[in-house]
């Protein structure tokens, strides 16, 4: 057993190994009931006990034998088209394709037979013989499935004696956006990317035209591959045929440094890797989480990290006698900032925290404004603060959890475009839909979800009538018949005026639902937000709705890494001092007074709190550009220096003082369950009033969605996504 | 987390059960296939039986094993520089598999790495410097509980990291892909 | 043909180096990629007829519910013959609106079987089977014959834009080689005077009778039958006596 580490610190980074995970618990208990009876199968004469009717490959894989392969893949349908994961089966007359081949009981499988050899290297050599010779040149070139396996499964001569290469077959490239740059030519026709864009992205627009050594796989048309999961193809390929178009020709996978990170673009808080060469990020690929983004990434999450090289604060400023934003050393601007903050009536001061800010520098910014003597730490997204308000963390939670929304039954969506919010949650819906023939409805603008869907209608009083059991829908029943329902509420909501009042109507359908529920531990009840610094704020206790502060004047505006412009220096008194802390010369930056330049979430050690509560860190993988520094020891020095000192002087410390607010801050890696939805309920009875509004979303079509915040407004790959995709929306393919 | 847990355990199951084996094999082999053992009558050594009392006391004291403590704290002996100690927090992880490739070989080790310090680019040639001896420093471990070892004997910090990587294993089957009433059906079939 | 005897000739250059065969690139004579032409660009409507729109029905009822992407070949058949024998790209995304597939689903499908073709054609689409049985049997002469009457080359339109030829590979029609196909008809035991005076029919929009040219009915022998000439036996032939009623 693992012993407990031994200082304060180690507790803090690591708690979360005693508690026992129970969902995986239940649905293992629900396994064992209804599992019916293995068989065994011999691989490599290692006898394995797999359910009926997995495959030869899933078995191979359970005792820890890999067979290669270039078109089957865990999370796409079996195509069997590449034929390298043949093997040999005891008393079978010719190999077997192990991929889609289901077991027999008493199966002997040899993965390392001479026979099995020899097709293998059969398969490769019919690969290669299409196959260009341009590993060189080749983006792949260093990750390729391709090169691996040739070398470890291939011949070690050639038969191919063509050298004028005028039997090589030749592709054109397609065309399909920005993001993804092909070479058809090194196409070996697996398939993956079709089954991807059919199956998990929902967009049909992927196929092989012709026929024999005329086959290709292409749009047809020209057309781009519209999807906000497009980038995941290029993972797919096994080969260079899809390559990213923006990280093309720039490094060798053995150049680059990795560092394990998270990503903030997104409120899930997807699991990256960031890929680094002198100091500059050079790309993001996902990393495995299957709690959170299985193995996918979103689009803005991939290629937005070119904006972490542009537009950036460098170095801290302050506005000169002309108006004019001038570079400044620290030590003036600290002490400019720590003035005008000293000089001003608590009252009057105001902290906007925005999309990006991580828990540290939020929690700096309010004990540091609460040492002023002021209350006003708000965030720029709104969140209704009667009935419980955000006193209990399950009103402003993922509280199904991203996972578990696969096992639902019935899903309901209030307002929201999961699509566009969170890519990777309507990933799993889709999943879901597909596999466990979950049925999904909408209520709200009609938007393409990219599945099938149950249109309820868009007006408000639906959500009321829904919650109290009068509707005449036919989706009320369905809600009150599933076994698992999920009602997930948009944040987009509540900013309006009835946010309140829809909040307080999704609460009582969804705990109403929940409380019917066979199994108690099935959580209804969902509020997707929008940004990855929202669930934090909440948790350190920011209010929300900057609106009545602003109207009430302030002398001093704080903004950290406030874009969003609901901050706009219309809406301030004229000589309202406004303090921008961010990385990025955004709206916030624009209106500033004093800049102070912090760190980008690939530059800090920041713990970010995702959608469903759970604490993530990300890890430094390059250093913050000029004289940027991490957010909190900025807000930590200007806090020394206006006299209000902060008691934490390293990341220990202020850990320390993030778990002193909510240990969940610090529970990196873990997501607890949340209770007091009855109390929440009842406090929200007040709060719901009639509603008659109609229900819109922000992010509607896919041009929407590129960008949303100050790093995807800086890249100029998003740029050029919106316009690729304006311009697609002309053509009439 | 849990999963990590039973990860340790199987490991030091299976490091148990490898090392007992291989002991014991060699023991018995010596005793019983090697004649000459048999017939040789036992060696005595004289030392052994003229020692006085105190004397075979004090042979018997450093005959016995040496019980280490513990908690051993090499940072003071290794030489490494207080702020590399102190200020250090190691991340022990499992290696992600490289999204770019379906392969899972090298990646069944535990590692442990630094935290990443400031670099910067070299004005000369533009190559980027560090000044941190420990930045290249990854070391493999076969379980985690070696490498928190490691780590407490070289009086680092460290925490572990491990997002969920195993799935469900659900059966796939290619039947599936012309299911006739599912929604498995996939259109490009 | 060239190519191969061109790197014929170089690997005689070079037999002192090192001995090497070739092989001639296989070549399709059709894109598998969609370009936009003023013929055949997706702003162009195509709706099936009234006449056809019944047949569409007719089509659609006999495929079960769930399965009715089965229709599609039928369907896109039916496109191309409505559209003059050949199968533009709104046509495809008609057929797809009517399945409701997504129309890379029917691209699949057009671009997989040759039938289909996705370029305007001539009025007569002539296919000369150029397979050995029919090339033993003269089909280059055949062919040679077409293209000098037509003005048109494999793979290509004539100049007056009535004729098309392709070069296929074997129609079934062995016995009555060399053959051609115009449209849906069969045109056999063709001389190279038959087959002029065929093109010469077509150009002034005559029909040919098609069919053997040799004055054969059908696939029998030329010289009359060899067996199975004289009547057939009627029933209880060769019954044992004891067996007859």
């Amino acid at each position: 057993m693992l012993r407990q580490p031994l200082t304060r610190a180690l507790a803090l980074s690591s708690p979360t190994r005693v508690a026992p995970v129970v969902p995986a618990a239940r649905r293992f208990a629900e396994q064992v009931s209804v599992q019916p009876e293995k068989v065994e199968v011999f691989i490599d004469d290692k006898p394995v006990y797999v359910l009926p009717g997995t495959t030869v490959l899933q078995a191979a894989a359970q005792v820890g034998v890999e067979i290669p392969r270039f078109c089957y893949h865990e999370r796409l349908a079996v195509a069997g088209n590449c034929r390298m994961c043949l093997v040999e089966v005891e008393k079978s007359p010719k190999p077997v394709a192990a991929c889609a081949m289901p077991v027999m009981k008493g199966m002997r499988v040899k993965t390392n037979s001479d026979l099995t050899r020899k097709a293998r290297e059969g398969v490769m050599e019919f690969l290669l013989v299409n196959h260009p010779l341009d590993c060189p040149i080749c983006d792949q070139g260093g990750e390729c499935d391709l090169q691996d396996q040739s070398m470890a499964f291939g011949s070690d001569r050639s038969r191919f004696t063509d050298i004028h290469f005028s039997g090589k077959r030749a592709v054109e490239d397609k065309d399909v956006g920005p993001l993804i740059k092909t070479i058809m030519t090194r196409c070996i026709h697996c398939t993956r990317c079709i089954r991807f864009a059919s199956e998990v992205a929902g967009v049909d627009d992927f196929g092989t035209t012709g026929r024999g050594t005329d086959m290709q796989v292409g749009t047809y048309v020209e057309k781009m591959f519209l999807s906000e999961l497009s980038g995941n193809i290029i993972d797919l390929c096994p080969v260079g045929a899809l390559t990213s178009k923006p990280y093309s020709f720039a490094a060798r996978p053995w150049e680059t440094r990795r560092i394990d990170s998270v990503d903030v673009l997104d409120p899930l808080g997807s699991n990256i890797v960031v890929a680094t060469r002198t100091n500059e990020v050079l790309r993001i690929l996902p990393r495995t989480n299957e709690e959170i983004n299985e193995e996918w990434l979103s689009d803005k999450s991939r290629f937005a990290c070119d904006g972490l090289k542009r537009q950036r604060l460098v170095t801290p400023m302050l506005k000169d006698s002309r108006g004019n934003l001038t570079p400044v050393e620290w030590e003036d601007a600290i002490v400019a900032a720590a003035r005008a903050l000293r000089d001003c009536p608590p009252d009057k001061i105001l902290a906007v925290a925005g999309d990006l800010a991580d828990a540290e520098a939020l929690i700096a910014l309010k004990d540091f404004v609460n040492r002023l003597g002021s209350e006003n730490t708000y965030t720029e997204q709104y969140f209704p603060t009667g009935g419980s308000g955000t006193d209990l963390r399950s009103s402003y939670l993922l509280n199904t959890k991203i996972a578990n929304v696969e096992d639902a039954d019935f899903v309901l969506l209030i307002g929201t475009n999961v699509r566009f919010e969170a890519p990777l949650l309507n990933a799993r819906i889709r999943k879901a839909f597909i596999h466990n023939e979950t049925d999904v409805a909408l209520i709200g603008p009609k938007v393409d979800l990219t599945y099938e869907y149950t249109y309820v209608g868009d007006s408000a009083s639906l959500v009321k009538d829904l919650a109290a059991g009068t509707s005449s829908n036919e989706v009320l029943k369905r809600l009150e018949s599933a076994k698992r329902p999920v009602v997930i509420l948009g944040a987009d909501q509540l900013k309006t005026e009835e946010g309140a009042a829809l909040l307080a109507y999704t609460q009582e359908l969804a705990l109403r639902l929940q409380d019917n529920l066979q199994d108690k531990e099935w959580k209804v009840l969902n509020v997707l937000q929008r940004t990855a610094s929202q669930v934090a704020a909440l948790d350190i206790g920011y209010k929300q709705g900057v609106g009545e502060a602003l109207a009430a004047g302030p002398r001093v505006v704080y903004l950290l890494g406030a874009d969003g412009g609901v901050v706009t220096r219309e809406a301030l008194p004229k000589d309202t001092v406004v303090i921008y802390q961010g990385h990025h010369g955004d709206a916030g930056a624009s209106i500033a007074d004093v800049v102070l330049p912090g760190a980008a979430y690939t530059e800090k050690r920041a713990t970010y709190v995702n959608a469903e509560g759970r604490a993530q860190q990300t890890l430094p993988a390059v250093t913050p550009p000029g004289l940027a520094r991490d957010d909190w020891k900025i807000i930590r020095a200007l806090s020394e220096v206006s006299g209000a000192g902060l008691p934490y002087d390293n990341l220990d410390e202020i850990r320390e003082r993030l778990s002193q607010v909510s240990p969940a801050l610090v529970a990196y890696g873990d997501v607890q369950a949340n209770n007091y939805f009855a109390q929440a309920r009842a406090l929200a009875k007040s709060l719901q009033k009639p509603v008659s509004g109609k229900l819109d979303v922000q992010l509607k079509q896919l041009e929407d969605y590129f960008m949303t915040d100050a790093i995807s407004r800086a890249s100029p790959t998003m740029a050029k996504c919106v316009q690729a995709v304006l311009k697609q929306k002309t053509s009439p393919y | 987390m849990l999963q990590a847990i039973s990860r340790v355990t199987t490991f030091s199951k299976n490091g148990l059960s490898r090392s007992l084996p291989i002991l014991s094999l060699s023991n018995g082999r010596y005793a019983s296939s090697d004649p000459t053992c048999k017939k040789e009558a036992p060696i005595i050594e004289n030392d052994a039986v003229l020692a006085l009392p105190e004397e075979r006391r004090m042979q018997n004291a450093l005959e016995s094993t040496i019980v280490v403590p513990v908690k051993v704290d090499l940072s003071p002996i290794t030489g490494v520089p207080e702020e590399h100690v102190k200020t250090r927090r190691v991340r022990i992880y499992q290696p992600p598999k490289n999204a770019m490739q379906s392969g899972t070989n090298n990646i069944h080790h535990w590692e442990m790495e630094f935290d990443n310090r400031q670099r910067w680019e070299n004005p000369l040639m533009g190559w980027t410097s560090s000044g941190d001896p420990l930045s290249n420093l990854k070391i493999q471990f076969s379980s985690p509980d070696e490498a928190i070892e490691h780590c407490e004997k070289n009086g680092w910090i460290w925490y572990i990291d491990v997002p969920k990587t195993e799935k469900d294993l659900r059966p796939k089957s290619y039947g599936l892909n012309f299911s006739w009433n599912r929604r498995t059906r996939v259109s490009t079939k | 043909m060239l190519s191969s005897l061109r790197s014929g000739v170089q690997g005689l250059w070079r037999v002192s180096s090192r001995a090497l065969q070739t092989t001639t690139t296989l070549q399709h004579d059709s894109l598998f990629v969609h370009r936009d032409t003023p013929e055949d660009n997706p702003n162009i409507p195509f709706e099936f007829s009234t006449a056809n729109q019944k047949r569409v029905d007719a089509l659609l009822a006999i495929y079960p519910e769930g399965h009715k992407r089965g229709a599609m070949i039928p369907l896109l058949d039916l496109a191309q013959r409505q559209n003059g024998g050949w199968l533009p790209i709104s046509a495809m995304h008609k057929v797809a609106e009517i399945l409701n597939l997504p129309r890379m689903r029917v691209y699949e499908v057009a671009t997989f079987y040759t039938m289909f073709i996705r370029r305007p054609i001539g009025k007569y689409h002539v296919q000369v089977c150029t397979t050995t049985p029919c090339w033993l049997r003269g089909s280059d002469a055949v062919l040679n014959a077409i293209k000098e009457a037509t003005g048109c080359e494999v793979g290509g339109n004539s100049p007056c834009g009535k004729f098309s030829i392709s070069e296929v590979e074997c129609l079934g029609a062995c016995v009555n080689a060399p053959m051609i196909q115009v449209n849906d008809d069969y045109y056999e035991d063709l001389s190279v005077e038959d087959t002029k005076e065929i093109i010469e029919k077509l150009k002034k929009d005559e029909k040919p009778k098609p069919g053997p040219r040799s004055g054969r009915f059908a696939s029998e022998p030329l010289g009359g039958l060899t067996s199975l000439t004289e009547e057939p036996t009627g029933p209880g032939f060769g019954l044992q006596d004891g067996l007859k009623a």
